[in-house]
């Protein structure tokens, strides 16, 4: 066993060094990205892309942010991102405890309809999905990026969701309900607080897609005091496509606050967005 | 007996404020679901049948559109082409995260220093926007950018290479860019996957006096067929309705001369047109290419969800 997988000090070597060569595939580009956006114009950009910067200009976040709106994109983001956080939370956590734990006739059925959601992707679907936002009259307001959004996160968080209440017992529910004890407080008294990691996990999955969501605030926002970091990122390139530093500042001000996160809570993100992944 | 009267009044009125309750809690997410998901879904079946360019009267047309798609040949070549274009975009990324993905997983799970260091590191751009990850390799690679700086600099290139400005190299490197995005992933997959194989029949091959190389190709790798058609068919349903990298880099219209055309770009110009004052918009057809796209994943996507309902 150990022979398997311990190594010897020129086998550890090359290994480090395989190692090391895909970190800088990985890490150049953030960090041409660091020195490039730190750069006073885009002169230096071109001439030495990976020199130092001379000087250090950081005003080129504070101008990408004021002068280019980034402080509204980030705000509506932001606004959207917790939106759907706490519509995907709640309606998903309040359908799966009902499909799983209080089946009726018909559950199964609608246990079904959102394994067809799984299946196909609502991108395909985009012009009746756009046919009904706008005869809601829904179309370009924040309101109805984030009902879209919630409602394509909501089959993968049932699945999820489900599958973790079939493995915890009912025994706790049993009890209460013995109790005379109603679903209300089933679900918000037992349920909600055995599903906390679960919960946790969907969270932080609706959170990442909903912040990176391109295409459907693509099709549904028009007006720019509407649009999220990722309409406002290709707004910007438009606008200073020749600007390389503000171009990479801009780029940077929205993978920040996902760049922080990942590396406060590296083990959750990689857990669940890996089984958010795998649902798809 | 007015006891036992009582006691089942309050049974039944128990039961149907169960049963309130029970709708009630169902109701959100559900109404929710359906209006914005399901319905649109079920929709498609309808409006592929009709002619629509998105607003005014809508005409019934039967399989017109479909017709019109798979025999008209401008609607066809651009289908065809459209769908090459993915196959091969597909294959690209597919083979980079079978050979690399498979290789630093396999490195990751021997004990080498900082292994936990490399793994956060190697998903480290997994969670970034796709937007986000789309300009700054687009900048990256562009012709004035560092990488092109450094090919010319240390003598691998005469002169900078247009990697997205040639239609010969175009939708290679779009499809790179979306294995350099999402390589992390493929990596944890296939890595779980070595770690979940059995440590008794490591250790039995190794008594049978197999060597190391020997181990892993009969012991590890035959085990690692399930992650390897999970990553296939999660990437096959991902870039066949998913565009995002090209529709940010080379807008609707898939240039340099549509060779970045895959089936999302021609979808999302079908609805909504080239560019944005464009009034050649077609719902009808939109949805009726959404349904064969659809048909085009079935398969994959049905072993998908089967595959999460036995585990449920």
């Amino acid at each position: 066993m150990d022979k398997i997988f311990k190594l010897n000090k020129r086998e550890q070597l090359l290994v480090q060094f395989i190692m090391l060569a895909w970190v800088a595939v990985v890490l150049i580009p953030f960090g041409a990205a660091v020195l490039n956006a730190l750069k006073p114009n885009v002169g230096q950009v071109f001439r030495e892309p990976f020199g130092l910067p001379d000087p250090w200009t950081w005003s080129n976040f504070a101008k990408a942010w004021v002068n280019a709106n980034f402080a509204q994109y980030f705000a509506n983001s932001t606004i959207i991102a917790v939106s759907c956080v706490v519509l995907v939370t709640f309606c998903a956590s309040t359908t799966a405890f009902v499909l799983a734990r209080m089946p009726f006739k018909g559950s199964t059925f609608i246990f079904i309809c959102f394994l067809f959601g799984v299946i196909i992707p609502i991108r395909l679907a985009l012009a009746p999905l756009f046919d009904i936002v706008r005869s809601l009259g829904l179309l370009d307001s924040l309101l109805g990026v984030i009902l879209v959004q919630s409602a394509s996160m909501m089959p993968v968080s049932v699945f999820i969701l489900v599958s973790f209440m079939k493995g915890i017992s009912t025994e706790l529910e049993e009890a209460a309900k013995m109790d005379g004890a109603l679903p209300f407080t089933l679900y918000w008294r037992i349920i909600f607080p055995l599903m906390r990691p679960a919960i946790a996990t969907i969270a932080l999955l609706t959170f990442v897609q909903a912040w990176n969501e391109y295409f459907l605030p693509l099709i549904f926002l028009q007006s720019e005091a509407n649009y999220p970091l990722t309409l406002g990122l290709q707004r910007f390139n438009q606008q200073f496509s020749i600007q390389w530093h503000m171009m990479f500042a801009g780029i940077l001000i929205m993978m920040g606050p996902t760049i922080i996160a990942f590396m406060l809570a590296s083990k959750q993100f990689i857990a669940g967005l890996t089984q958010g992944g795998v649902k798809e | 007996m007015p006891d036992d009267k009582q006691a089942s009044r309050v049974k039944l009125s128990y039961r149907t404020i169960e049963k309130i309750q029970r709708t009630l809690l169902l109701t959100p997410g559900v109404l929710l679901y359906s209006v914005f998901n399901f319905i649109p879904l079920l929709m498609l079946f309808y409006l592929s049948l009709v002619d629509w360019p998105g607003i005014g009267p809508k005409e019934f047309v039967g399989l017109d559109n479909f017709a019109k798609v798979l025999t008209q040949p401008y609607y066809r070549d651009q289908m065809i082409n459209a769908l090459l274009q993915n196959v091969i975009f597909f294959t690209v990324i597919i083979g980079c995260f079978l050979i690399i993905g498979t290789g630093l997983a396999l490195l990751l799970s021997f004990r080498t220093y900082g292994r936990k260091t490399y793994q956060v590191l190697f998903f480290l751009p997994y969670p970034m926007a796709g937007a986000a990850v789309a300009y700054l390799l687009d900048l990256f690679v562009h012709p004035r950018g560092p990488l092109n700086a450094a090919l010319t600099q240390w003598g691998l290139a005469d002169a900078p290479i247009p990697f997205l400005g040639s239609e010969d190299t175009s939708l290679i490197t779009m499809a790179l860019f979306y294995s350099w995005h999402r390589m992390g992933f493929a990596i944890i997959l296939i890595l779980s996957g070595i770690l979940a194989v059995r440590t008794d029949l490591l250790e039995a091959s190794m008594l049978d006096g197999a060597s190391r190389w020997q181990s892993i190709r009969h012991v590890v790798f035959p085990v690692l067929g399930p992650a390897f058609i999970l990553i296939t068919v999660i990437v096959l349903v991902d870039v066949f309705n998913n565009a995002d990298y090209i529709l940010l880099i080379m807008g609707p219209e898939a240039g340099p001369l549509r060779s970045t055309d895959i089936m999302g770009t021609f979808l999302f110009r079908t609805a909504f047109g080239g560019s944005a004052d464009t009034t050649d918009t077609n719902f009808g057809l939109a949805a009726a290419i959404g349904l064969l796209t659809a048909l085009m994943i079935l398969p994959a996507a049905i072993f998908l969800a089967l595959r999460n309902l036995r585990k449920t």
